[in-house]
């Protein structure tokens, strides 16, 4: 009991506490104003790095360079370009004081004016201006400092990953990845929303040429084209969004836009439906690109992909764009109360039925897919419950924590020959090699499973606590269930660390290759690459092969940021105050983060009071740690201790008529794709077949057709005019004058 | 009254000072007509690289004819000449030579191409009663000449005349540009339907004369309004409008006149094909510019001439339309096209001078030229077994083996449905938009789905040989030894391509037409309709 006291008190400064300093120093509105700043021009290079890096991997694919080069130069300017964003924190954070909002106008883009007309209400607004401007506050900051490190750790991971494409489709595998790049940039510096949109379009672009890297492998094609049109779903949602935003609000720059809407929010009565729903659709585009129900199914199959991609793409950056937008929305979303409240029950119930599909999978890369999906459903609660600090922060860790475990699935899958069946792989924490793999591994799953003073524990626990803290009781019940999903969530990694790394030593070698020719290589420099049962190398002479210097060195330096992205945290505890929260305070997001202060450490009566814990969040995080614990201890005896265990209660579960439906429906990820297949692309395909006939025969066939048979018909008729006879075509030309004459005559006597 | 006699005064007083500037402004024909006589005679050689510097001295009377005309066109003498449009020449003849060096490029190893190959391989002696070349570019320059007298009208005898100079030479070009009964066929129709025409525009001028008791075009439109102002034009001056608009739309290949067409552009070679496309449709709208100006007032045309010449472009455009629907002939199909193109230029004379529609049937003309020229280059590039290249099975697949000549055609093609961004599409902007300004709405919608029937044809063009499959016809089919007519196919298509990044100065170069006659001012429409755009 002492124990859980001192515990509560170190949780206590760490979650709740905000230094009012810095609150102070904020605008009195919420956000600071802009300040225009052509000093930093050169800031305009983090994106043109990237650019530059994909015309000369484009150059190299045309030049067909048979070497490493189009790798060396992507990690190259993406370094370079992570130095560049890290000089321009430097440059902006002073010790204490705010990092205040900066535009820098980098050249003009899109400027339409028109003359004001007075006819039409619509038409208030004269001008539509989207210079090629960035916005820099600290939320862009926060955003780019993780992107532009993540990327070219895993570019420089990718570098030995993709080398058996060396030669194929390595250069354009990098050229893929300095344009998803560009765009991730261009979707966060972007000083408007159709900057934004030029980069989120982009790294939609990005992310279907790279999940259909493979495009000879159908599964993979498909997969692209499903993320592709999942996607374009949502993407219709946030163009509508944002034209709305701009017939109501008559600007899309930030800057302008944020001050319209404080002006919105104080008028208040004058909220027409255009203006309702600007929230929900540009929700829309968010759950579509951050893969949230009921948009979520095109992620895991995104799985596709190369690893480094989806430990880049699908874990780490792109998919939390749609935190991103809503963050970089927040002043929007509290005009809307109700919008917010969407989000967060859209988030919790991806939250758990991700998580629920994740427990029942067997390829360990799904599992963290949908592991994925259930994380990005916490930071949408987070958002929704009013937390942008803890969605933020917790996109922060997760960005290390999931990049990490999916390099890890990454290597194992590239030292055992594809394999990524979490039955046939048991004990690798014993094959020479594997050992940097497995350790890392842990301590992913641990931030994953939100492991008691992990960084997954902060950031998880900042979100859960803000649900429990709110008056609101239907987010007192969000809240439950995201415990309960912590349980799960925890139960779920280290049934994949149990099952893949502990126990006795045992494996099969995967029968999917990397490439499509694999011959040329041989046992020396064939890294990972499938000595599948169809080419010279028999299936006895396998062995696993460990990662080399690069892959290791970047699990090791991932690791070790996913360990320290706890240090806020902890600089937090000890009095100071939490870096990430610092950044959210001074952007957009900030009235997020001052909610959750308003709630924080002297809230008496909240949801968990029950427990006899004065602190929300101390209370919250004994109860996510027990639930936690739990399952970790459930994963335990069934995956490690007692593997026959796990087939009794499945058998058991499947006997029983009463229960059966529960392990089928979970393995058949609810069988939501089906639900889909059946509702929308079966009705849509068959409405298809019917315009089609239609078109062809109908439309085609009696409209075009038959106007078109017309102007035939007419040649035919004239046809014999033209036999080449002269006396024929004299007396026609004749005729044709008399009758134009005739005419004529015709005329006056009519008009005389 | 008080103007024509101002006028006529000036005329007398002033006459010797007029002839110096009336020759002053025809230095470009006359240099054209000095080349002809240079050329003829060169073309009589004995010296097999005399007779082959033809083409390129005729080039060259070409390159001078263009220096001249804008140096002539600078002076003052221009508007001493007593010309009912004294700046019309400076385009219009710029665009005449400039087409006129793409012909000679297309034709310049054509004629007598045999005759020479028989005589360098001594199969047989020179002889210069059977060497065609230098007569056949002498008739070239006197054809272009005429063209060019067209833009300097200020009479009807000057008129009649220079119609008949640009007309006469191109009877025989067709008869002598291949050896062949076929184009002797089509230069004998040419030639009879021809005097036909020429006798009913004749008949119209000596009606116009008998209404008016002038001939001079300036006195004549002043007599003219003078009889409208007075209670309406006679009859027998409408009669006489109509008879000498029917006549030269003969030039133009304008319903009821136009079926001599297909015979004559099927039976000629196809570089002379090209040539007379262009020149005989360019000499027939310079002449219609001087008849219809004559009838201008400011309330437009007598509403006869204005109906006549309306159902004269509906008709025009359609036939010509829907009678290449049918052709597999590429030559006769490029009739048809010409035909249809003759009645989008007719939109442009209705709109009249004040719309910018003399201005945007003037671009519209170097638009056609140069993409005529193209698709006719193309053929004329190509031959198989020694016959020319007609059909459009002969063309099928030829992306695959002369991948530059067939984008070369695709990309005419395309530009003469009038599609963004080629060189067509603006021409049709421009005389549309001429068209509506000058309230002919109807006719510019009728033009619009002439437009579209019209793709049916010329994506044959396009798909034939971009996407055909090369059959065992069009095995034979090779280039021609003479890589000029390639040059020019070359040159052609891509300013079928280029020249829209500048076609607002070719537009507004072209808005000197009828500056004077002009009811209203010129200046402001075309400014505005460059606004408007």
């Amino acid at each position: 009991m002492i124990e859980l006291a001192s515990l509560s008190n170190l949780t206590a400064q760490a979650l709740g506490t905000f230094v009012p300093a810095i609150l102070s120093d904020a605008t009195s509105n919420g956000i600071p104003a802009s300040i225009a700043a052509p000093e930093l021009r050169w800031a305009g290079l983090i994106l043109l790095l990237p650019v530059i890096s994909a015309v000369l991997c484009g150059l190299c694919a045309a030049m067909r360079v048979k070497s490493k080069l189009p790798g060396l130069i992507t990690a190259v300017s993406l370094v370079a370009s992570f130095g560049l964003t890290l000089w321009l924190f430097l440059s902006l954070s002073n010790a204490d004081g705010p990092v205040a909002a900066r535009t820098v106008h980098l050249f003009d883009w899109i400027t339409l004016s028109w003359e004001p007309t007075h006819q039409h209400a619509a038409t208030r607004w004269t001008s539509v201006t989207a210079p090629f401007a960035l916005y820099i506050d600290s939320l862009t900051l926060l955003w780019m400092l993780f992107v532009t490190g993540l990327g070219s750790l895993i570019a420089i991971y990718a570098t030995e990953y993709m080398e058996s494409d060396v030669g194929k489709g390595y250069a354009r595998f990098f050229g893929c990845v300095s344009i998803f790049l560009f765009a991730m940039g261009a979707l966060v510096m972007g000083g408007n929303l159709i900057l934004l949109y030029l980069g989120w379009e982009g790294v939609g672009l990005a992310s279907y040429l790279l999940v259909g890297y493979y495009y000879t492998k159908p599964s993979a094609v498909d997969a692209a084209k499903k993320a592709f049109i999942m996607n374009r779903i949502g993407d219709a949602g946030l163009a509508l969004g944002i034209f709305l935003i701009w017939v109501n609000y008559g600007s899309l720059e930030y800057s302008a836009l944020f001050e319209a809407m404080q002006g919105a929010g104080a008028d208040g009565a004058s909220a027409s439906w255009t203006r309702e729903a600007i929230p929900y659709l540009i929700m829309l585009g968010a759950f579509g690109k951050s893969a949230q129900f009921p948009l979520f199914t095109w992620l895991p199959d995104a799985m596709e992909g190369p690893t480094p991609v989806s430990a880049l793409i699908h874990a780490a950056t792109m998919v939390t764009a749609g935190v991103y937008l809503i963050a970089r929305l927040y002043p929007l979303f509290e005009l809307h109360p109700h919008a917010l409240e969407t989000v967060a029950w859209i988030g919790c119930f991806t939250a758990l039925l991700a998580a629920t599909i994740g427990m029942a999978q067997y390829d360990i890369k799904r599992v963290f897919a949908y592991s994925t999906v259930s994380q990005l459903g916490y930071m949408f609660l987070g958002l929704g419950v009013g937390t942008s600090f803890g969605a933020v922060y917790h996109v922060f860790t997760h960005a290390f924590f999931k990049a990490l475990l999916f390099l890890c699935c990454g290597a194992i899958m590239h030292g055992m020959a594809g394999q990524l069946d979490l039955r046939k792989m048991s004990g690798l924490r014993n094959v020479k090699g594997f050992g940097i793999i497995s350790w890392t591994f842990l301590v992913g799953c641990l931030c994953l499973a939100a492991f008691p003073f992990s960084s997954g524990y902060f950031s998880k626990d900042a979100i859960i606590g803000q649900a429990f803290a709110s008056d609101n009781p239907n987010f007192n019940f969000l809240g439950w269930v995201a415990v309960l999903t912590a349980g799960l969530t925890s139960y779920y990694a280290f049934r994949v660390w149990f099952r893949v790394c502990g126990g006795p030593t045992k494996y099969e070698a995967g029968d999917e290759v990397h490439s499509d020719a694999d011959e040329a290589h041989d046992d020396d420099h064939g890294h990972g690459h499938a000595p599948a049962a169809t080419t010279h190398h028999a299936a006895e002479h396998w062995h696993p092969h460990g990662p080399r210097i690069a892959i290791n060195a970047v699990l090791l330096v991932i690791c070790a940021g996913a360990l320290l992205a706890a240090v806020p945290a902890y600089n937090a505890m000890s009095g100071g105050s939490n870096w990430v929260q610092r950044m959210v305070a001074h952007s957009s997001a900030f009235e997020g983060a001052q909610l959750h202060d308003a709630h924080g450490a002297e809230h008496a009566h909240h949801a968990l009071s029950f427990t006899g814990i004065q602190d929300v969040h101390t209370a919250t995080s004994v109860v996510a740690s027990v639930f936690g614990m739990a399952g970790l201890l459930i994963a335990l005896y069934l995956h490690l201790l007692n593997r026959s265990a796990a087939d009794h209660l499945r058998n058991g579960l499947l006997s029983n008529s009463l229960t059966r439906w529960l392990p089928i429906a979970m393995e058949n990820k609810w069988y939501v794709d089906e639900i889909y297949h059946w509702t929308f692309r079966v009705p849509l395909w068959a409405l298809a077949h019917v315009s089609h006939f239609a078109d062809k025969n109908l439309i085609d066939g009696v409209v075009v057709n038959g106007v078109a048979r017309l102007p035939m018909d007419l040649a035919r008729l004239f046809q014999p005019l033209y036999n080449g006879v002269l006396q024929g075509y004299a007396a026609t030309m004749a005729g044709g004058l008399a009758l134009i004459l005739a005419w004529v005559f015709w005329i006056w006597m009519q008009g005389v | 009254m008080t103007t024509f006699a101002s006028i006529s005064l000036m005329t007398t007083l002033a006459s010797t000072d007029v002839m110096t500037a009336k020759l002053t402004i025809i230095a470009p024909e006359i240099l054209l007509f000095i080349g002809a006589v240079v050329v003829a005679v060169l073309g009589l050689s004995r010296a097999p690289a005399v007779r082959r510097s033809v083409p390129l001295v005729t080039s060259l009377f070409l390159a001078l004819s263009i220096a001249v005309t804008a140096y002539v066109y600078r002076l003052d003498a221009v508007y001493a000449a007593n010309v009912p449009m004294p700046e019309l020449g400076s385009y219009a003849k710029i665009v005449i030579a400039v087409i006129g060096i793409l012909l000679v490029m297309v034709g310049s190893s054509s004629v007598d191409r045999r005759l020479e190959e028989a005589f360098d391989s001594g199969r047989a002696a020179f002889d210069p009663i059977r060497v065609m070349r230098g007569e056949y570019f002498a008739f070239f320059l006197l054809a272009l000449a005429g063209a060019m007298l067209l833009a300097s009208t200020s009479d009807l005898i000057w008129l009649f005349l220079a119609l008949e100079l640009a007309s006469l030479p191109t009877y025989v070009m067709v008869a002598v540009s291949r050896g062949t009964r076929r184009a002797q066929e089509a230069a004998v129709k040419y030639f009879f339907l021809g005097a036909m025409a020429a006798a009913v525009s004749l008949y119209g001028f000596a009606m116009l004369y008998g209404a008016t008791g002038t001939l001079d075009l300036i006195v004549m439109k002043a007599k003219l309004a003078e009889q409208t102002a007075a209670g309406g034009l006679s009859a027998l001056a409408v009669l006489g409008g109509v008879l000498a608009i029917l006549g030269i739309s003969f030039k133009l290949a304008a319903v009821p006149m136009h079926f001599y067409a297909p015979d004559v552009y099927e039976g000629a070679a196809s570089h002379t094909t090209a040539f007379i496309a262009f020149v005989a449709k360019i000499a027939g709208v310079l002449a219609l510019f001087s008849v219809l100006s004559v009838f201008w007032t400011s309330e437009g045309l007598p509403a006869t001439l204005t109906v006549v010449l309306w159902m004269v472009a509906v008709l025009t455009m359609t036939l010509g339309n829907i009678g290449a629907l049918l052709q597999r002939n590429v030559k006769r199909m490029m009739a048809y096209s010409s035909i249809a193109h003759s009645g989008y230029i007719l939109i442009g004379l209705l709109a009249g001078a004040a719309a910018g529609g003399y201005q945007a049937a003037l671009f519209y003309l170097l638009c056609y030229g140069i993409m005529n020229t193209a698709i006719l280059a193309v053929l004329a590039s190509l031959e198989r077994a020694g016959e020319e290249v007609e059909t459009m099975e002969d063309l099928a697949g030829l992306r695959q083996r002369h991948p530059i000549l067939a984008w070369m055609m695709a990309a005419s093609a395309i530009s003469l449905i009038g599609m963004p961004p080629l060189l067509g599409f603006f021409a049709k902007f421009t005389i549309f938009t001429a068209g509506i300004e000058g309230g002919q709405t109807t006719l510019v919608i009728i033009a619009a789905v002439n437009s579209a029937i019209s793709a049916y044809y010329y994506l044959q063009l396009v798909t034939v040989p971009m996407l055909g499959t090369p059959n065992a016809r069009t095995e034979g089919v090779h280039t021609i030894p003479s890589a000029w007519p390639r040059y020019a196919a070359v040159l052609c298509g891509l300013g079928v391509i280029v020249l829209p990044i500048g076609v607002s100065s070719l537009v507004k170069a072209a808005a000197v037409v009828g500056s004077e006659n002009a009811a209203s001012p010129t200046a402001d429409s075309s400014d505005n309709q460059l606004n408007a755009r």
